[in-house]
């Protein structure tokens, strides 16, 4: 019943003020349309004779209305609204006697067709009924012998002003809306085209990064904030020979009670979940297999944590390497360090002529076995050095050494080798360092001796001197001079490099594997010192070792 | 005070070595080849004047000797050397110890070193 009264007086046109107006005029008509017909009825009911009037009134009314409708409906809103109000004004006019009409009860009912003016057409009509009333009141007035009722006139035009204010407020309010709306609108479409390129941006994006987990060989899992697997590539499933249903959706708790997960891994990852941290990387047994553990927490634009990516790389066969090269290197330190202890000590033991006298002859000979015993061991030494350092195991240790005993003992070491090239090795300490120093007395032995152990190698004559100075206030350092053949410039920055000597072949005339230099880089590093080089070729090189200075 | 070494080392010719060292430096030396043998001797036997201990033994490490020597009230006035191939294992026990001795040891060091030790009086 509502939509079908809403169909009935609402008119669509492309013009929103049109449709409105034609929609209250249909309204107003709806109104005088009913009265006619309860007019009508009443007027029957009570005595159609007395009545006639009413009846014949109330007929050409609905007629009217009728008509105006289908104007309204059809034609044009603004001819039907001018032809109700023109029929309106003209009831009003003779709806009671002149006399009413022109100074009477009548005056009030001509403010009806002013204020309906101003909503049915421009809100300026307001004044033009406002004028017709007058002029009618004014005829009528002249008719009877008044003069025109001017404050019923003043009165009509009040009227057609506050008609006139109020609807021309209500259409500059609509249209401002419709502004509005039509803004609304333009921002809506706007909004909804970004939304849906951002969706379409995000899908690619999806697609994108599960092609790249899909391809890569580590296996990776994503985990929402409360470890539940809510992502898990291929890579990850094969590693773990585990089949997806027993990785997605589950959580992480749940997983890594695997019986297949060694123990110490289950503790590692239970950690790693219980306190929500990002371990830099570690190692967990699963089966046969080693596999690194990587994580990382993912955050919204908030900052706030909504889980973890974590990536599982096979390690296997590296780890595998490791503990070979670690039983390796435990084997070189014992096993082959053993046997040339013995032949090192049987040597001496001729040397000393332990079972009785020996020739000069014999005796040089056990020298010679010794010599070359102590380089070989000397080179085992450096290769194991260089193996730890490589794995990390090498660690510094701290405790008070004298400064003037490293020379001593590099004295007691090297002296005899220079003296055998005819070279002078000279050493001497600044005043200003002081008696005691906190660091590791062997390793410090093994820069210097390695430092001077490569001047002596490379001079050939001249001299090596050795300095320990104190360079500043936190610092202090060792230098090596030698008078050698020099290093050219630009082989300087492959000095330190491990099993390198300028030039391949010196590597036969020289000696040595090219292992002393980059062990004091890296024993200098493992310091926290800095070791620099500063060469001439022909003239000499000098090395200086710079040490953050520490007293116990 | 017995001027009797102890010599607790698995590599025969590094025993050898050691021994004529010692005896060198004026001991009279005693050799056992392996942890167990060490292990019932240190328990049983008399009190040595220096026991020289390889921390790499068969069957019963160095270390557990060492515990052994270091628990027991007769080894108070012993002087213990141990020698070992890994400088780091070495500092580990240099509070423990009289010397610690890394290989490669030298004969004429090891002879020198006992004979300084060795009592005056003698």
């Amino acid at each position: 019943m509502n939509n079908y009264f809403d169909r009935f007086i609402n008119i669509a046109t492309t013009d929103p003020d049109d449709s409105r107006r034609r929609s209250i005029l249909n309204i107003l008509l709806a109104g005088v349309g009913v009265i006619s017909i309860a007019g009508l009825i009443t007027a029957v009911i009570v005595n159609p004779r007395v009545n006639f009037t009413i009846i014949v009134i109330s007929l050409i009314s609905i007629g009217g209305v009728t008509i105006i409708y289908f104007i309204n409906l059809r034609w044009s809103g603004r001819t039907a609204s001018i032809i109700f109000l023109g029929l309106l004004t003209v009831i009003c006019a003779f709806s009671d006697t002149p006399l009413e009409v022109a100074a009477g009860r009548a005056l009030f009912v001509f403010t009806i067709p002013i204020i309906m003016a101003s909503i049915l057409l421009t809100p300026w009509s307001s004044f033009v009924f406002g004028v017709i009333s007058s002029i009618i009141i004014s005829v009528f007035a002249n008719s009877v012998g008044r003069i025109p009722n001017s404050p019923a006139i003043l009165g009509y035009m009040l009227v057609a002003l506050v008609s006139w204010l109020s609807s021309r407020s209500l259409e500059q309010a609509l249209k401002e809306l419709r502004v509005i709306n039509a803004n609304l609108d333009k921002i809506v479409v706007e909004r909804t085209q970004a939304l849906a390129e951002s969706l379409e941006r995000e899908r690619l994006e999806a697609g994108r990064n599960q092609a790249i987990l899909n391809s890569i060989a580590d296996g990776v899992i994503v985990f929402d904030k409360n470890w539940n697997a809510t992502m898990v590539n291929p890579a990850f499933r094969i590693m773990l020979d585990l089949p997806v249903n027993l990785i997605l959706g589950k959580n992480f708790r749940e997983f890594i009670e695997h019986p297949r997960l060694a123990a110490q891994g289950r503790n590692l990852l239970s950690a790693m979940i219980d306190h929500d941290t990002q371990p830099l990387g570690f190692r967990i047994e699963w089966g046969e297999k080693t596999l690194s553990v990587g994580a990382a927490q993912v955050y919204d634009s908030r900052g706030e944590n909504i889980g973890t990516v974590t990536v599982f790389r096979d390690f296997t066969r590296e780890a595998e390497v490791e503990r070979l090269k670690s039983t390796f290197v435990a084997i070189v330190s014992h096993e082959l360090r053993t046997p040339l202890n013995a032949i090192l000590g049987y040597a001496e033991m001729f040397k000393e002529s332990v079972y009785g006298p020996m020739t000069d002859k014999q005796i040089n000979m056990a020298a010679g076995i010794m010599k070359n015993t102590d380089q070989l061991l000397g080179l085992i030494s450096d290769l194991l050095d260089e193996a730890q350092m490589e794995a990390g195991q090498l660690t510094i240790t701290n405790a008070p050494l004298k400064p003037a005993e490293l020379l001593e003992t590099l004295h007691s070491l090297l002296d005899k080798i220079a003296s055998d090239k005819r070279l002078r090795l000279t050493s001497e300490i600044d005043d200003d360092l002081p008696d005691i120093l906190s660091g590791d007395a062997d390793r410090l032995q093994q820069i210097l001796t390695n430092l001077v152990n490569n001047s002596i190698k490379f001079t050939e004559h001249g001299e090596i001197c050795v300095r320990l100075r104190r360079t500043d206030d936190a610092k202090w350092g060792l230098e090596v001079e030698d008078t050698g053949r020099g290093i050219p410039e630009a082989d300087i920055p492959y000095i330190f490099e491990t099993f390198r000597q300028v030039e391949g072949s010196t590597t036969r005339v020289h000696g040595g594997v090219g292992l002393g230099l980059a062990i004091v880089k890296q024993l200098v590093n493992l310091m926290n010192g800095e070791v620099k080089v500063e060469s001439k070729v022909d003239v000499g090189t000098k090395f200086t070792v710079i040490l953050p200075l520490a007293v116990p | 005070m017995s001027e009797l070494a102890l010599i607790i080392e698995d590599d025969e010719d590094l025993a050898n070595i050691f021994s004529e060292a010692l005896r060198s430096g004026g001991f009279e030396v005693e050799h056992i080849a392996d942890g167990r043998l060490a292990q019932e001797r240190l328990k049983t036997g008399n009190a040595p004047f220096i026991v020289l201990l390889d921390m790499h033994l068969p069957y019963i490490s160095g270390a557990d000797l060492l515990t052994i020597i270091k628990g027991d009230e007769k080894f108070s006035k012993t002087m213990t050397l141990i020698t070992t191939a890994d400088a780091l294992m070495g500092n580990m026990y240099r509070d423990q110890v009289d010397f610690v001795l890394v290989k490669p040891i030298s004969f004429v060091q090891l002879r020198d070193l006992t004979r300084r030790l060795k009592p005056t009086s003698q």
